[in-house]
């Protein structure tokens, strides 16, 4: 079956724990990917959700995998726009490995469909939100303050 | 016509100018390129190469394009590894623009061939680079000193000898 896929690399100077803190922390999230936060229990079938700073739900989905601090693998669709929701659930699978003093993080986000719009939009977003994590947790600082459309 | 692309984007805290000077200064990208260097005039049609430590050359071409400090595209062959050289040039595309107090670097290298061994190699080498390279321009020392996956080249060059 084709498939639409997105992957994206980067090394952060952390630890795996703090990756996975800042990957499932709301207070955190909200610092580095523009307001927004995601919403969940962090354990496998366990519901998930992605939240603007207004309260709309963007994305939804659940927890398919969870293993702190190496892997978690999210059933995500998205819910606002209706040609991106009808495409239903899009897999993204991120992975933790120590690397030196730092930590490899390897997103793939995947849709069992050619060409999926969902994947076109999380491909300009993921690169923000990634360097945007990368500083925050180099530096305290985010590079980006608003998201470019 | 088949081809095979890389695409990597990042956001750094920096000038143009200031990544430009990053992607050109020889002293500079041994410190975020684990000891490689890159050396060329980065004008319009002048030779292009990556070093090594050991002065041995790994990869070079030319310099198809240059506008400092907004994009770059280079005619990239690897040297070394006989597979990967059989392959013939690649095409590197390099692209800064400013964003919001930040650069967006977006770098796209394809060959015109499918499943490109040395496009391979790049998708795994460029998070590497690129990583190193921000960390370097935002903290002032780059993230991985050495590289982690030496692992995957050994085992290229290992297959051929």
């Amino acid at each position: 079956m084709a498939r639409s896929t997105f992957v994206y690399v980067t090394y952060i100077r952390t630890t795996p724990e703090r990756l996975w803190s800042a990957l499932t922390d709301r207070e955190f999230m909200k610092q580095y990917w523009f307001g927004m936060h995601c919403e969940s229990e962090w354990t496998a079938g366990s519901p998930w959700k992605m939240v603007l700073p207004d309260g709309g739900i963007t994305d939804s989905g659940e927890i398919a995998e969870a293993e702190p601090p190496r892997r978690l693998v999210i059933r995500w669709q998205h819910q606002m726009r209706p040609e991106l929701k009808a495409e239903g659930p899009s897999l993204c699978t991120m992975e933790l490995e120590p690397s030196d003093a730092a930590v490899k993080l390897s997103i793939t986000h995947t849709m069992e469909r050619e060409p999926s719009k969902l994947i076109a939009a999380v491909s300009g977003g993921w690169p923000q939100i990634l360097s945007n994590l990368k500083s925050f947790l180099e530096t305290g600082a985010v590079a980006l303050k608003e998201v470019r459309k | 016509m088949s081809s095979s692309t890389f695409v990597y984007v990042a956001y750094i805290s920096a000038t143009p100018q200031e990544l430009w000077s990053a992607l050109t200064d020889t002293e500079l990208m041994r410190r975020y390129w684990f000891g490689l260097r890159c050396e060329s005039r980065w004008t319009a049609g002048s030779p292009w190469k990556i070093v090594c430590g050991d002065d041995q050359i790994l990869d070079s071409g030319e310099i198809v394009d240059a506008v400092p400090p907004r994009s770059m595209l280079i005619r990239w062959q690897h040297q070394r590894i006989p597979e990967l050289k059989a392959e013939g040039p690649s095409l590197c595309k390099l692209e800064l623009e400013r964003h919001a107090g930040a650069v967006k670097l977006s770098i796209t290298h394809g060959m015109a061939r499918e499943r490109s061994k040395l496009i391979e190699l790049a998708s795994g080498s460029w998070p590497l680079v690129i990583s190193n390279l921000k960390s370097l321009l935002e903290t002032g020392s780059v993230v991985l000193q050495h590289l982690p996956n030496v692992r995957a080249h050994a085992t290229l060059e290992k297959s051929h000898g």
